[in-house]
């Protein structure tokens, strides 16, 4: 029966060719938006190198210092000395690192300038983290505890400074300071702040900074639960420890606002969190809208284009009901074609967002982006390639199965 | 005429309302995208205020506290900078230097009104150095050390919003209790933020190194001598160094600033001109399909008209009009829901920049609309009446 239907629906297809052109465009265009939307939000949130054990990481980034009166407001990344005693210290996670928000050094080879991004880091960094090392190792406790001028540096900085494959042992200048390469890394993309650098050095490298006794500074700390079950519990601890922070504060009525949260989160809190919340829903309800506006264009047009496909069969469809086939058999057939013909825009869709993300990547449009169809892009386009389908062709198919016979082989309604 | 087109979509309102909400969406999508656009390339159009060219950054973050040490150094270091053969002006500035990512906002009051506005904190070179043109007034300057209050220079859009047509110059603004501002320049247009933003009222404050001795600014805008380049930069930047020791310093042209900016800008408008652009094809699409349809299936209508003496032409008008009365009821839809922008001004943009959409909107989806219509209904108007009339 399936097969008969889509045999049925191909010999449609071929019919009418500048209908199915319209239907395909629509739908394999429509889905290469959302496929290449997917793969942004992916690239952004998901997990990705070096961030790979996503359901075990959480972030913290910001330090929100509210007094009650006067309204007065700081915000910023914490210190090292907070992230020091009060976060290396928690119990509940496997693993705690400490590394500074990246800043820029400049670099001059061969009359160029190079800008460099540069990020002090601890040794847990590298064992929390997933970089692929192309050459080398990254530094160890060693290196750290005594200050030792070492940096692994990424791909593009390979290329831009040395132009050469073998560079661990060389040296390499920035702001007149000298390191000696000790690793080389793929290339982190620019959107995953927390792991991002051209260069990393270690920590103790700005130890003046350890012991200023303030709470805002310019580190992020980034956290290994053991297994992802713990996360809430870290968070629980993490908020137990933040309370009495907030009571050993020297000025009364302060309030204090730090949390650990997944990139996801830390994104939400920064565009639409209040207070405690992470505004996390709000955010899916937002893009879950904008999604649904975005692809409401071309379900009506879907639909429009498909009604009028289908009232050109209404004597098939006459005939049919006349041999005694039911609403529902004919509405199933309508649907199977129509998802049968929304599948095979989505495949179309498929190589066109291949096609676009490719470009995007070669274009350099983000630093460092390595845009990919995952299978989990992929399968996101398959689900929504099945929505589309079945939401345009439920409401043809309705109004026609309800066609009486006698009218439908006439010719449909007016 | 006319009213006979409207009957006949009217009586037709429920195989035509799919049409009608594709139009009205598609409508929305192209008002939406074209405001945008429209006041992008507006902004683009108006004066900078300044000349960016040739100018560079040097942004320093020192290591210590100590505030001496660092106003120590950072008198040196203008002196350094001001002695170089290339460079021809400095201004040390704050972290709002022209296409910089951060802004710094002032309550200004003035009688019974208060505005919020733009504050520059600059020193007196800042106008050779960017190259600000002062309409009215003058700039500040050596002249005005022994004031009582603090000169300042304002924009235009500044004056507008809060002198509204009295002449500013001369005139107090309080600053705190102790200290006020006083007007003593205008300049035409100051727009720092980026190309692509509209212009925000602002006011320079001067900068006067000597009489706050530990106040520290962190930005010195340089302007060097035409073709300088990065040979100049490593060798300034060491020298610089060798005086701060373990500053951070950090040069970048104004020129990569504004590229960065405007790209920041210019990337989200092309992907979202692109998607547009689709879903308006797609749609035309779609409509020239449904149209070919419809109208092929009313032969039997056009072969009695033919055959009651109606021209081609006639009947070729009937179907463009047609369709343009779908438009004009979708049009109507969507012109009331649009129009809600410039009247509730729900966002902070000027009301020209929605009517100059609205009508870029309506005229193109009209010109869209008769595009699809136009094929199908040419075929209907070929049919001759006999082969019409006989399939029927």
């Amino acid at each position: 029966m399936l097969k008969n239907y889509i045999k049925i629906a191909w010999k449609v297809l071929l019919r009418r060719k500048f209908f199915t052109f319209i239907s395909l465009f629509g739908i394999s265009f429509t889905l290469m938006v959302l496929m290449v939307a997917t793969s942004l939000f992916d690239h952004a949130f998901g997990p990705q190198m070096p961030e790979r054990e996503m359901d075990k990481l959480l972030f913290v980034n910001t330090m929100r210092e509210q007094k009650q009166e006067g309204g007065f407001m700081t915000s910023g990344p914490p210190s090292y000395h907070f992230l020091h005693n009060n976060v290396r210290t928690l119990q509940t996670p496997e693993n705690v690192s400490i590394n500074s928000v990246f800043r820029t050094v400049n670099s001059y080879v061969n009359n160029r300038k190079l800008a460099l991004d540069l990020k002090h880091t601890d040794q847990a960094f590298w064992d929390i983290l997933d970089f692929n090392f192309l050459e080398g190792a990254p530094f160890g406790q060693q290196e750290v505890d005594g200050a030792s001028r070492v940096a692994v540096i990424n791909e593009s900085t390979r290329k831009q400074y040395f132009g050469s494959s073998k560079v661990v042992g060389k040296d390499i200048v920035l702001d007149q300071v000298t390191y000696r390469v000790v690793g080389v890394v793929e290339d982190v993309p620019v959107l995953r702040l927390h792991s991002y650098a051209d260069v990393w050095v270690p920590i103790s490298l700005r130890s003046q900074d350890f012991n200023k006794a303030r709470l805002h500074g310019s580190y992020f700390a980034t956290i290994k639960a053991k297994n992802s079950a713990d996360i809430p519990k870290i968070k629980e601890e993490y908020a137990a420890m933040m309370q009495h922070a907030e009571r050993q504060h020297p000025e009364q009525g302060t309030e204090l606002y730090s949390f650990p949260d997944t990139i996801l989160e830390s994104f939400a809190r920064t565009f639409l969190g209040r207070g405690q919340e992470a505004g996390l829903s709000m955010l899916y309800t937002v893009l879950a809208g904008l999604i649904f506006l975005f692809m409401l264009l071309p379900t009506i047009n879907l639909v429009s284009i498909n009604i009028s496909r289908i009232m050109e069969r209404s004597s098939e469809i006459g005939v049919r009901k006349a041999f005694g086939a039911s609403s529902s058999t004919i509405i199933g057939q309508f649907i199977v074609e129509n998802v049968f013909l929304t599948l095979l825009g989505g495949i179309l869709g498929f190589l066109l967002s291949a096609a676009v993300l490719k470009i995007i990547n070669d274009s350099g449009v983000i630093v460092y982006a390595d845009l990919g169809l995952n299978l989990r892009v992929f399968a996101w386009g398959l689900l929504l390639s099945l929505v589309f389908g079945l939401f345009s062709g439920v409401y043809p198919a309705y109004k026609m199965s309800r066609l009486k016979a006698v009218e439908a082989l006439k010719g449909g309604t007016k | 005429m006319i009213r006979h087109l409207f009957k006949l979509i009217w009586n037709r309102k429920k195989s035509n309302f799919l049409l009608i909400t594709e139009i009205f969406f598609c409508f929305l999508v192209l008002f939406a995208v074209l405001s945008l656009v429209v006041h992008n390339v507006r902004n683009y159009s108006k004066p900078l205020g300044f000349e960016h060219e040739n100018v560079w950054l040097l942004t320093m973050r020192p290591a210590s506290d100590s505030t001496e040490l660092n106003r120590q150094n950072l008198e040196q270091v203008l002196q350094r900078t001001k002695a170089f053969q290339e460079v021809e002006s400095v201004a040390l500035t704050t972290s709002n230097a022209p296409f910089a990512f951060s802004q710094m906002n002032n309550n200004l009051a003035y009688g019974q009104k208060e505005i919020m506005a733009n504050e520059y904190l600059v020193q007196d070179d800042f106008k050779e150095v960017m190259q600000v043109q002062v309409s009215q007034g003058r700039w500040f300057g050596r002249q005005d050390d022994a004031s009582h209050h603090q000169p300042i220079v304002i924009n235009r859009a500044l004056q507008q919003q809060l002198f509204e047509g009295e002449d500013p110059l001369g005139k107090l603004i309080p600053r705190n209790d102790s200290l006020n501002y006083q007007v003593v320049g205008i300049v035409e247009h100051y727009r720092p933020s980026s190309e692509y933003t509209a212009e925000e009222p602002g006011f320079f404050v001067r900068i006067d190194l000597p009489k706050n001795e530990n106040a520290f600014y962190g930005e010195l805008l340089i302007r060097v001598k035409r073709g300088t380049g990065v040979a100049f930069e490593e060798k300034m930047v060491k020298e610089l160094s060798g005086i701060t020791k373990d500053w951070t310093l950090e040069v970048s042209t104004l020129e990569k600033m504004r590229q960065n900016k405007s790209k920041l800008a210019i990337v989200p408008l092309i992907a979202l001109a692109v998607v547009c652009s689709f879903l308006i094809f797609n749609v035309a699409l779609g409509l020239f399909g449904v149209l070919w349809y419809n109208i092929s299936r009313r032969n039997g209508e056009i072969g009695l008209r033919r055959a009651m003496g109606a021209s081609s032409g006639q009947i070729y008008r009937q179907f463009i009009g047609e369709v343009l009365v779908l438009a004009t009821f979708s049009l109507l839809l969507g012109v009331a829901f649009a129009v809600q922008f410039p009247l509730l001004q729900v966002f902070e943009v000027e009301s020209a920049v929605y009517f100059i959409a609205l009508g870029m909107a309506v005229s193109i989806i009209y010109l869209l609309v008769m595009g699809c219509a136009f094929y199908p209904s040419r075929q209907a108007a070929a049919i001759h009446p006999a082969i019409a009339l006989h399939e029927e």
